[in-house]
C-alpha cells in the first residue's frame, strides 16, 4: 500500500505493507537515522518525532497512520545557519553527554515551545517525563531549555 | 489482495467495514498498546482498522451529563476543563505513560485494551461510566463499564461493534475524587496498585454519605470495592472503620507476584493506598 507524507517539508512517497512502524520507516526507508530506536515499546522517548506538531513515539505509531500528515525529524531543526537556538542551548549547557537521547528530547521540547512557549520548570519536568537519559544529564537539559527561552526572548 | 491498513474518517465508514468484516478486523485508535503487542507477538498479518482520525468521537460535552468520545486523547482528558469535577480520571490520565503516550493514546482504546493495570479505568469506575457501543446492524447500546469489562484483555465488545463514547454520572454535592497510582518511579510506569476514590459528605460534613471505590493491577480486571463502600456508608471516618476497611480489602484482591512487585508487597501497599485516598477525599470534601 502507498504512504504519501512530508517528512521534514520534503514530499515522500513509500510502498508499505501496512504494519510498519513510522520509526522503522524514517530510519531504513528514508535513511533519517537521527531519530534513534531504544525500548521500542514508547517507554524512552529517543525515538520521539513530531507529527502534526504532536510529538510522538515513532516507535508505536504506525506508519500508515501518518498518511498526508507532516513529520518533523531532528534532522530538520537545523537551518542553512547552522543549529537552531535550543541545539546551540543543549550545546552551549552540556545537555548532551552520549548524544542517544539528544535528538527525542529535542523534539519533545520542540512540541513543548511550540505550544508554551515559557513553561515553567514543572512543566518541562512534566513534558519529559516520557524521555529517559541514561547520562543523568537532566539538570543540563532542564538548564538548556531556560538558556533556550532567555536566548528566544532576546531575539 | 486486502489491505492490512485500513483508514476510516467517519464513523458510518468504520461501521461498514466492522459489519463486513469485522472478524478479522483490530481496530486502531492511538496504537500506543497495540502497535507494542503486534510487535511482540510478530501478528504481522492481522489487518488494522485504523480509526484515529473519526473526527466526531474527539469531543468532551456537557448536555446535562458529561461525555468523553472514544478518540480523546489522555492529554485531551488532562488538559479539559469541562472534566474539572472529574479530578481522579485526569490524574489518571496525566499518569499514563509520558506525553507522548498521552497525546496520542486514547480513553476509548485504553478501556477496550482493558489492561488489569490500565490506569484510566479505576476513576471510570467510581464516577459509574457507561460505554456507548453502535453497530450498522443492530443499532447502539450502553453498558455500564463494570459490566463491559469481562476479564484480563477481554471485553463484551462484539466484532461489529465500536465504542463510541464513554458517559459518567454527576459528581456529587459535597464531594471530592481521587486517584492514587503507586509505582517505581513517577513516569512512565504501569501501576503495582492503582486506586480511586470518590467520597461524598452529609450536610454537616461529619459522616460519610457516598463512597465509591476502585482498583486496578490487583487483580485481572480492575473492579469497583462494593463491600467496603458498603461499610463505610453512613459512618464518620476513624481509625478503626480504615483498618476494617485495609482488612476488608486484602479479602477482595488477588494480588500477584509479577516483574513490577511482589504479591506480598502490593498486598501491603493497597491497604495504605485505600486509607490515604478516603482521607485525602473526606478532608478535601470538607472544606
Amino acid at each position: 500500500m502507498e504512504l504519501t507524507f512530508k517528512v521534514n517539508g520534503h514530499p515522500e512517497r513509500l510502498e508499505l505493507e501496512g504494519h510498519e512502524t513510522l520509526l522503522d520507516v524514517l530510519r531504513d526507508d528514508l535513511n533519517l537515522t537521527g531519530t534513534k530506536e531504544g525500548c521500542r515499546e514508547g517507554e524512552c522517548g529517543a525515538c520521539t518525532v513530531l507529527v502534526n506538531g504532536r510529538a510522538v513515539d515513532s516507535c508505536i505509531y504506525a506508519a500508515m497512520a501518518a498518511q498526508d500528515m507532516e513529520i518533523e525529524t531532528v534532522e530538520g531543526l537545523a537551518t542553512s545557519d547552522g543549529l537552531n537556538s535550543l541545539q546551540n542551548a543543549f550545546a552551549e549547557s552540556g545537555g548532551v553527554q552520549c548524544g542517544f537521547c539528544t535528538p527525542g528530547f529535542l523534539m519533545m521540547l520542540t512540541a513543548l515551545l511550540d505550544k508554551y512557549p515559557h513553561p515553567d520548570r514543572v512543566q518541562v519536568r512534566d513534558a519529559l517525563s516520557g524521555n529517559i537519559c541514561r547520562c543523568t544529564g537532566y539538570a543540563q537539559i532542564e538548564e538548556a531549555v531556560e538558556r533556550c527561552i532567555r536566548q528566544r526572548t532576546i531575539e | 489482495m486486502l489491505e492490512r491498513f485500513i483508514s476510516v474518517s467517519s464513523e458510518e465508514e468504520a461501521l461498514a467495514q466492522l459489519n463486513a468484516h469485522g472478524e478479522e478486523l483490530q481496530i486502531l485508535a492511538g496504537g500506543t498498546d497495540l502497535m507494542v503487542q503486534l510487535q511482540q507477538s510478530g501478528q504481522r498479518t492481522r489487518r488494522l482498522l485504523h480509526i484515529e482520525k473519526i473526527p466526531g468521537l474527539q469531543k468532551i460535552s456537557y448536555n446535562g451529563e458529561t461525555g468523553i468520545g472514544a478518540l480523546c486523547t489522555h492529554r485531551q482528558i488532562v488538559e479539559s476543563t469541562l472534566l474539572a469535577h472529574y479530578r481522579s480520571l485526569r490524574q489518571a490520565a496525566a499518569q499514563v505513560g509520558g506525553w507522548q503516550t498521552q497525546m496520542v493514546g486514547t480513553l476509548g482504546g485504553n478501556i477496550c485494551n482493558a489492561s488489569p493495570a490500565a490506569d484510566t479505568l479505576p476513576p471510570l469506575l467510581v464516577h459509574d461510566a457507561r460505554i456507548t457501543l453502535v453497530s450498522q446492524a443492530r443499532g447502539s447500546r450502553v453498558v455500564d463499564l463494570e459490566k463491559f469489562l469481562l476479564g484480563r484483555r477481554h471485553t463484551d465488545r462484539h466484532h461489529d461493534e465500536l465504542v463510541s463514547g464513554i458517559t459518567l454520572s454527576q459528581p456529587p454535592e459535597r464531594g471530592s475524587d481521587i486517584y492514587i497510582k503507586v509505582g517505581r518511579r513517577s513516569a512512565t510506569e504501569v501501576a503495582i496498585v492503582g486506586l480511586a476514590a470518590c467520597v461524598a459528605l452529609d450536610e454537616h460534613r461529619r459522616l460519610i454519605e457516598d463512597v465509591r471505590l476502585a482498583v486496578c493491577s490487583v487483580g485481572p480486571v480492575p473492579k469497583r470495592l462494593y463491600e467496603i463502600e458498603n461499610l463505610i456508608k453512613g459512618q464518620e471516618i476513624s481509625d478503626s472503620l480504615l483498618d476494617e476497611a485495609g482488612e476488608m480489602l486484602l479479602e477482595l484482591i488477588e494480588p500477584i507476584d509479577d516483574v513490577r512487585a511482589s504479591k506480598k508487597y502490593r498486598a501491603m501497599v493497597a491497604p495504605r493506598v485505600l486509607r490515604e485516598a478516603i482521607t485525602c477525599c473526606a478532608q478535601n470534601a470538607s472544606g
